[in-house]
């Protein structure tokens, strides 16, 4: 356990240092794909709604520090991401690509969305005189959509490798286990 | 299992209402808890520095393999093209006077005199899609604030958000929450320039508030007005690439190009205020 642990936070790193300073280079119609959000409807898929949610809200909190405007908001939208999706699937069809696709699909459309309404709706709250209109269509159609394609499509592998890292460890406790 | 249920909403419950309070803490600048971002910052930057050196290594070594045939055609354009350099440099002397003499008849005094720059590299860019913000490896241990105006070659670029110890974040004029207070140096005018999302992407930002009576057309210029505090006046945002009418209001916006090219922004200059603190603290009592 405390191996995985390591492992898990190790991950986190990487992950968060790639998304921020290598991922932008392969942008596709100006789009990034997030693989945090790939990671955390993974991780949720995977192990479950409370996992999901522990590692939504540390990569959240990460994100948070190291862009964020203020402390929490991604860190918030990511528990509630990891709790959802691990609540909904209930760890059925795990193993099936086309519920991870299909899963990572609507959630980065609902995720992606829930930031940019709270995101407005907190301007507008709060600093008026900054707030812009909203375009849902635009938020949808240019932004939204294409990043739920991308992860999509990068949630295969990222999934595969989230499987066989898995693998590893419940082989090692198994071995563990007969002695 | 129902208390274990109850328990476990609960723990969600006081989770939600404290980062609320969290958010609602963190969101004024000036705040004490910043220090806590600021450290996990310090393990972060390093490590992000690198990774975007390599990032950019790898896309220059890319493009080393595609060059080959081309870098004879470009050697004969390069021959060519320094002729036509030095023409320019004699121009570009004759324009400089031009812009000194134009400046003094603007009133716009050379105020950038009082200010220090602070170099920065772009180390790492937000990872979601909405925003426009990017960190640099200059922090506060090397003299940067909060709200300190931030140029890159002649152009506005933004206003750091955020100064850490040894980074900061910026948040830039096409970032959706970024307001400038510009001016119109055709006719001093007072504009607002803000960024928006749907053009965001192709770098561009919008011009409102234009006076029903002013006279603009595409490609006058636009300068910082001052006004508000962040940025100095006089720092050159850019110029004008479309008006557009709306169709329901008597109202109209310009869409404005920045000299800044937001895609390939790799170092900028952050102003620093001689007479310590008036930049940064005007902006952050608004």
């Amino acid at each position: 356990m405390k191996a995985r642990n390591i492992v898990f936070a190790v991950s986190i790193f990487i992950i968060v240092v790639l998304q921020t300073t290598v991922l932008h280079y392969i942008k596709i119609f100006g789009i990034t794909p997030n693989i945090m959000v790939v990671v955390v409807i993974g991780i949720a898929l995977l192990f479950g709604n409370t996992q999901g949610a522990i590692a939504g809200f540390i990569l959240g909190f990460c994100q948070d520090i190291t862009f964020g405007k203020m402390l929490g908001f991604y860190a918030l939208a990511g528990l509630y991401l990891g709790l959802v999706v691990g609540i909904v699937n209930k760890r059925l069809y795990r193993e099936n690509i086309l519920v991870i696709i299909f899963f990572t699909f609507i959630s980065t459309i609902v995720y992606e969305l829930s930031v940019y309404l709270v995101h407005e709706w907190g301007m507008h709250l709060f600093s008026p005189e900054n707030s812009n209109n909203l375009d849902i269509l635009y938020a949808v159609r240019n932004i939204t959509l294409p990043e739920a394609i991308y992860n999509s499509i990068i949630s295969v592998p990222i999934y595969a490798l989230m499987i066989r890292i898995n693998d590893r460890f419940e082989n090692a406790n198994k071995s563990i286990r007969k002695y | 299992m129902l208390r274990l249920f109850k328990n476990k909403f609960f723990l969600l419950l006081l989770i939600t209402v404290f980062i609320f309070i969290l958010m609602g803490v963190t969101a004024k600048q000036n705040s004490k808890l910043n220090w806590f971002s600021n450290t996990i910052n310090v393990i972060f930057s390093p490590v992000e520095k690198f990774f975007s050196g390599i990032g950019d290594k790898i896309g220059s070594g890319l493009s080393y393999f595609g060059d080959v045939k081309e870098v004879k055609k470009e050697n004969a354009k390069l021959k060519s093209d320094i002729d036509k350099l030095e023409k320019d440099t004699a121009d570009l002397e004759r324009y400089k006077q031009e812009n000194d003499r134009l400046r003094e008849a603007l009133n716009l005094k050379n105020q950038f005199n009082q200010y220090d720059s602070i170099g920065g590299n772009v180390i790492a860019k937000d990872p979601g899609n909405w925003f426009d913000i990017f960190t640099v490896d200059a922090g506060t241990k090397d003299g940067v604030g909060n709200n300190y105006p931030v140029i890159a070659g002649s152009g506005l670029v933004g206003r750091v958000l955020n100064a850490g110890f040894i980074s900061s974040k910026i948040m830039t004029i096409i970032d959706v929450d970024s307001t400038v207070s510009g001016m119109l140096t055709k006719t001093g005018d007072q504009v607002i320039i803000k960024g928006d999302l749907s053009l965001k992407e192709q770098g561009l930002c919008r011009m409102d508030y234009i006076p029903t009576d002013e006279d603009i057309s595409v490609g006058d210029s636009v300068v910082t007005s001052g006004i508000g505090g962040y940025y100095p006046k006089g720092i050159f945002i850019g110029k004008i690439k479309e008006i557009r009418q709306t169709n329901n209001e008597f109202t109209r916006y310009a869409i404005i190009e920045p000299v800044v090219d937001f895609k390939r922004l790799e170092e900028v200059f952050i102003l620093k205020n001689k007479n310590v603190g008036n930049t940064g603290t005007d902006g952050a009592g608004k």
